[in-house]
């Protein structure tokens, strides 16, 4: 397996070396919603004589930076190329290999990530600067950061798969996926961290699985909990990541069966 | 001149709503993903108003006008130049623009308004709806003074918008490797959401000057909720005249580049 994934990632990073430029590009968007969102909650902070709710201007620098690393690292576009697979009848061959699909994607998702970083930690201090951010991050908060950001991206690599599987019953993943992405716009972190989230949706950012995948391991970098605090989220990640993962296999299972590879 | 390309523009329009008509299920859909993209944003904005009246000066009636605004730029965009400076990547790519360049009629105007989606305009409408309801909140008397450089200041940021997509999309003569340049435009219209004017310093003049998104909202917006002074108006006119010019001369400048198929 290990060699496996060396060969695979090698010939990622070769594919990956010719379009330089555009994985650049996209790198824009895990950069450009936390500086909106970190700009509108400093006019916000501004308004109300320079808090809201505890955070400060310096705060919100502080909560959003991590919640662009977090972001970046955590995110998994794979599941939107897989409708196209599969209506192109692309998964065929893919399915008849010996190597399950998921484990191509994996890898993409991994020598993205990699490349990209040298372009991500520049910008992130770039706005730490610019906007004064405050980290209250002990050594602990480090420690716990890494396995919190790791089950994150798991997590939303399965919750993507999920939906994604969508694609063997129906031809419109799309409608489904725009449906994911909003929900989780709302609850995962990325519009407010989630304590500032107002009653009822703050409760139902900890009841689904979306707070765990950026909302919990940015506030663990920060700093901004306890540490029992931390570990009960935590906790909570692995639940979720375990209740994806098996709603992941249940749902790919029934979905082979029914694939009927559109064009074969 | 102007009647013979009103009429290519209007066979254009019926051709591609007629394509469109035949998905009719996906109309449907597609009106339903727009409808909770919409209804998201606008809970975003008021959960951050749930914390205060006004942000940098903008009380929550006149961010509805924003936003309003916001998506009528975004569906006029997404239904008209949007779909064709896509295809016309495509073109460049795989050298098929020697047909369009051999046609007797403006190549600018054949690769930016040959290919609609018009499903997309449902945008537009519930953009409008958002400013009504932004224009109630408001509760002040509008003048026809305000609605009159709404519409101006409006067509001066959709000029500027068609001015960037098509801009990036000419840069594809140098870049046919660059898989789509027109991610810029994607990454940044997300912030013009927002009031230009709440954003630091570099990023506000991304916004007002190379990737002109953010006037392009704000300004229009702005002149609806009436603080919109003669000075800015003048603003955003002559700098959508000047972005005109150079693009026209920058598309010009690009098919010098354009070896064609077989080339």
């Amino acid at each position: 397996m290990i060699a496996t994934y060396r060969t695979l990632l090698v010939g990622q990073f070769q594919q990956a070396s010719q379009y330089r430029v555009s994985m650049f590009l996209y790198l824009l968007f895990s950069l450009i919603r936390p500086i909106i969102f970190l700009a509108a909650w400093s006019a916000v902070a501004a308004a109300r004589g320079g808090a809201v709710g505890g955070f400060t201007v310096a705060d919100f620098a502080g909560y959003y930076v991590c919640m662009g690393l977090v972001l970046h690292f955590t995110t998994a576009w794979n599941a939107y190329e897989f409708e196209f697979e599969v209506a192109q009848g692309r998964l065929s061959p893919k399915l008849l290999r010996p190597l399950h699909p998921l484990h191509y994607s994996v890898v993409e998702n991994l020598t993205w990530k990699a490349f990209t970083a040298f372009g991500l930690f520049p910008a992130l201090v770039v706005i730490a600067i610019t906007f004064h951010a405050r980290f209250e991050t002990q050594w602990w908060n480090v420690a716990l950061f890494v396995p919190s950001l790791l089950l994150g991206a798991a997590l939303r690599f399965f919750l993507g798969w999920v939906v994604a599987a969508a694609a063997f019953w129906t031809t419109r993943v799309n409608a489904v996926v725009t449906l994911f992405d909003r929900t989780a716009f709302i609850f995962a972190g990325q519009i407010a961290p989630l304590a500032l989230m107002p009653g009822i949706l703050q409760t139902l950012s900890y009841v689904l699985p979306f707070g765990y995948w950026i909302g919990v391991p940015t506030d663990i970098l920060r700093g901004g909990a306890s540490l029992e605090q931390s570990l009960v989220w935590m906790a909570g990640q692995v639940a979720w990541l375990i209740a994806s993962y098996a709603l992941f296999q249940i749902v790919w299972r029934a979905g082979v069966r029914e694939y009927s590879a559109a064009g074969a | 001149m102007i009647r013979r390309y009103g009429r290519l523009l209007a066979l254009f329009a019926a051709v591609e709503t007629q394509y469109e008509l035949e998905y009719r299920v996906n109309l449907v859909f597609n009106v339903l993903q727009q409808l909770v993209v919409t209804g998201t944003s606008l809970g975003a904005v008021l959960i951050l108003f749930s914390y205060t009246t006004t942000m940098n000066g903008w009380s929550v009636a006149e961010m509805l006008i924003l936003i309003g605004t916001y998506y009528i730029v975004q569906g006029v965009a997404d239904s008209t130049v949007g779909p064709s400076v896509e295809r016309l990547l495509e073109h460049i790519r795989l050298g098929t623009l020697d047909f369009t360049l051999l046609k007797p009629a403006n190549s600018q105007f054949l690769v930016t308004m040959r290919h609609f989606k018009v499903r997309n305009l449902f945008g537009v409408l519930t953009g409008l709806i958002i400013i009504g309801i932004g224009l109630v909140q408001l509760n002040a008397a509008l003048s026809p003074l305000q609605v009159l450089s709404f519409i101006l200041a409006l067509a001066c940021g959709l000029g500027l918008v068609y001015c960037l997509l098509h801009c990036l999309a000419t840069l594809a003569f140098w870049f046919v490797r660059v898989e789509n340049l027109l991610v810029i435009y994607g990454a940044f219209v997300d912030a013009a959401r927002f009031p230009v004017d709440i954003y630091p310093g570099w990023l506000r003049l991304t916004l007002s000057s190379i990737a002109p998104i953010g006037i392009a909202v704000t300004v229009p917006a702005e002149a609806m909720a009436g603080k919109l002074d003669l000075l800015g108006l003048g603003a955003i006119l002559v700098a959508t005249i000047l972005a005109w010019t150079f693009t026209s001369w920058f598309w010009k400048f690009g098919l010098r580049s354009y070896t064609g198929a077989s080339a």
